[in-house]
């Protein structure tokens, strides 16, 4: 995962064990990889506008997202982007959440 | 280098080629089928979980057909194909639309009666049956819902076999078609993808493949065949087609049924256990309303679709289940394949009068629900809020746009239509590719256009039919 892109993750994970954080991270990352070429480089490339816009308003190379910001965008491809990353985040913590 | 001989390549293992494979080896054929992705005991993963998704979805699990808006999908990549991973509704090809097909695309052999031949060959090869006793009370709510409304319903029958405690077991390809072809003499080969296919001039003679062995390195493998079978969906067919060569009427005319998704509430749990098998067909073919798998995490997903607040309701997931509305599309989508890349670029169009379909269908499902107790709505519309009453859904007309619409779809068909009106067509009544010799396509790339419920019953009879005519043939 690019830096942004861990930076949304991080923000869409809301379980507080490390282990299982780290679980959903690695899956994330790896859909992120297995995904088409071309996908995966409009996201990439997507990661990386952002990020740069993040930093222009001053929010830094780390530290956490405003994903309100971007779920909010006017730009239907902004929404997209985290549409996907929060799908992805959401069904690896349902699955990887323990039995009850 | 690694090289092998056969005399009949089939390339993909999925509802096409697993029934091609079977079929001609037990004529007695020497069969060599290739899968690219991995052979995995279909009893060693639960469906719809998270394993399942990495290890047989291809791209390991999302991908979509780019337009405005754009079409999530989602294919197999396993010995097997997508019958791993589908629901296992079964549904033969309506007669009439069989028939509007053979008129249209001059498609020889293609009656009703030749078709319930096929089909009835292979339900009695794969235990089509419907659930024994009351349904789930997840399917049980489309029912009371259309009841109420006065719709038709219908409870569809599975390629299901069941014990005698009624516990159901999916008659995927790798449960019987693969291990039937096999039995015949058949070899498999997993984790192999084909790079391309072998010819002279017009003539195909084989396929280079690069298989990973089971230590995770690769190798090169040359297989040479008489005869060529290329089964690996309408995504993935027409893009090696056009590797290797082909592209007139390759990859254009792809189909889909767009799909709308609903998570809806209600005031007692549901099961999560199985998928619905009914099915409103009030509206069909042109609009099917049915269910979907509804495990922790599809609920999870479906619910923040709507980018309302879920917590709560996720927190009371088992009260909550996925449904859907699924549109036969006016429009058509293009398969193309990229230079260096492995993946092709699949875009898809909408038209406006698929979008207007597909908010009567979202509005149309959501008075279903309503109508069957459900207590919120959560549609796959950005931004849209929750539903909890009739004039809540008023909202869904223009709220389903270009912009706001999260769609997705699991068929995808005809990016190779058949027929002998070779305008329309990349290959003749029977698979064989125009314009090349010994090169058949025998998978879902052949139906002409989106028959309006799951394919995969049109898919095992047309490539019954097709692998029957080539041993009558070849």
């Amino acid at each position: 995962m690019l830096g942004f892109e861990q930076r949304v993750v991080a923000g869409l994970v809301t379980t507080t064990d490390p282990e299982r954080r780290a679980a959903v991270e690695a899956f994330v990352d790896g859909t992120l990889r297995s995904m088409p070429e071309h996908l995966r480089a409009g996201m990439a490339a997507e990661s990386l506008l952002l990020g740069a816009w993040d930093r222009v308003r001053g929010r830094g190379r780390a530290g956490p997202v405003d994903l309100a910001a971007l779920d909010g965008s006017r730009i239907d491809v902004v929404r997209q982007y985290v549409r996907l990353l929060r799908g992805l985040v959401l069904f690896a913590e349902c699955e990887l959440a323990p039995t009850t | 280098m690694r090289s092998l001989d056969t005399e009949v390549l089939v390339i993909g293992s999925g509802a096409g080629g697993a029934v091609t494979a079977a079929t001609l080896a037990e004529a007695g054929r020497t069969v060599t089928v290739v899968e690219e992705g991995p052979w995995v005991d279909p009893d060693a993963i639960e469906p719809f979980s998270l394993d399942e998704m990495v290890v047989k979805y291809r791209y390991g699990g999302p991908a979509a057909a780019l337009g405005t808006p754009s079409v999530g999908y989602a294919e197999g990549r396993c010995v097997g194909g997508s019958t791993e991973i589908n629901s296992g509704l079964y549904h033969r090809l309506p007669g009439d639309l069989a028939e509007e097909w053979r008129r249209t695309y001059d498609i020889d052999e293609f009656t009703p009666d030749v078709l319930d031949h096929y089909a009835g060959g292979i339900e009695s090869l794969l235990t089509v049956s419907k659930v024994p006793g009351a349904p789930p009370a997840s399917s049980a709510v489309i029912e009371r819902g259309a009841t109420k409304l006065g719709w038709r319903s219908v409870e569809f029958a599975r390629v299901f076999a069941y014990d005698e405690q009624g516990r159901g077991t999916k008659q995927t390809m790798a449960r019987t078609m693969i291990p039937r072809a096999v039995a015949a003499g058949a070899t498999v080969v997993p984790d192999c993808r084909v790079v391309r296919l072998l010819r002279q001039g017009p003539r195909v003679v084989g396929a280079r493949c690069r298989r990973t062995t089971p230590e995770g390195a690769t190798e090169r493998l040359d297989i040479r065949a008489d005869h060529v079978f290329v089964c690996c969906g309408a995504i993935h067919t027409p893009a090696l087609l056009q590797r290797s060569g082909w592209w007139s009427r390759i990859g254009g005319g792809l189909k889909l049924h767009p799909t709308v998704k609903v998570a809806a509430r209600f005031p007692s749990p549901l099961d999560h256990g199985d998928v619905p098998m009914h099915r409103v067909t009030e509206f069909a073919p042109k609009l099917t309303i049915g269910g979907s798998a509804s495990r922790r995490g599809q609920v999870a997903m479906a619910l923040a679709e709507s980018s309302a607040e879920y917590e709560d309701a996720l927190a009371e997931w088992e009260h909550v289940a996925v449904y859907y509305a699924a549109i036969r599309s006016d429009s058509a989508g293009r398969v193309l394949t990229l230079p260096r890349a492995s993946a092709p670029l699949v875009t898809y169009r909408l038209t406006d009068a698929d979008l207007s379909r597909l908010a009567r269908g979202l509005v149309n499902l959501g008075e279903l629900l309503l109508a069957a107790g459900a207590t919120e709505l959560y549609p796959s519309i950005s931004q849209s809020g929750v539903a909890r009453r009739q004039e809540d859904l008023v909202a869904w007309w223009d709220g389903l746009t270009r912009s706001r619409a999260n769609l997705m779809t699991v068929h995808l068909t005809s990016s190779v239509r058949m027929g002998q009106e070779g305008a329309l067509s990349g290959a003749d009544s029977f698979g064989r590719v125009w314009g090349a010799q010994h090169l058949r396509v025998n998978d879902a790339s052949l139906i002409p256009d989106a028959p309006g419920v799951n394919p995969q019953a049109a898919i095992m009879m047309i490539a019954a039919r097709n692998a029957e005519h080539f041993l009558a043939t070849a």
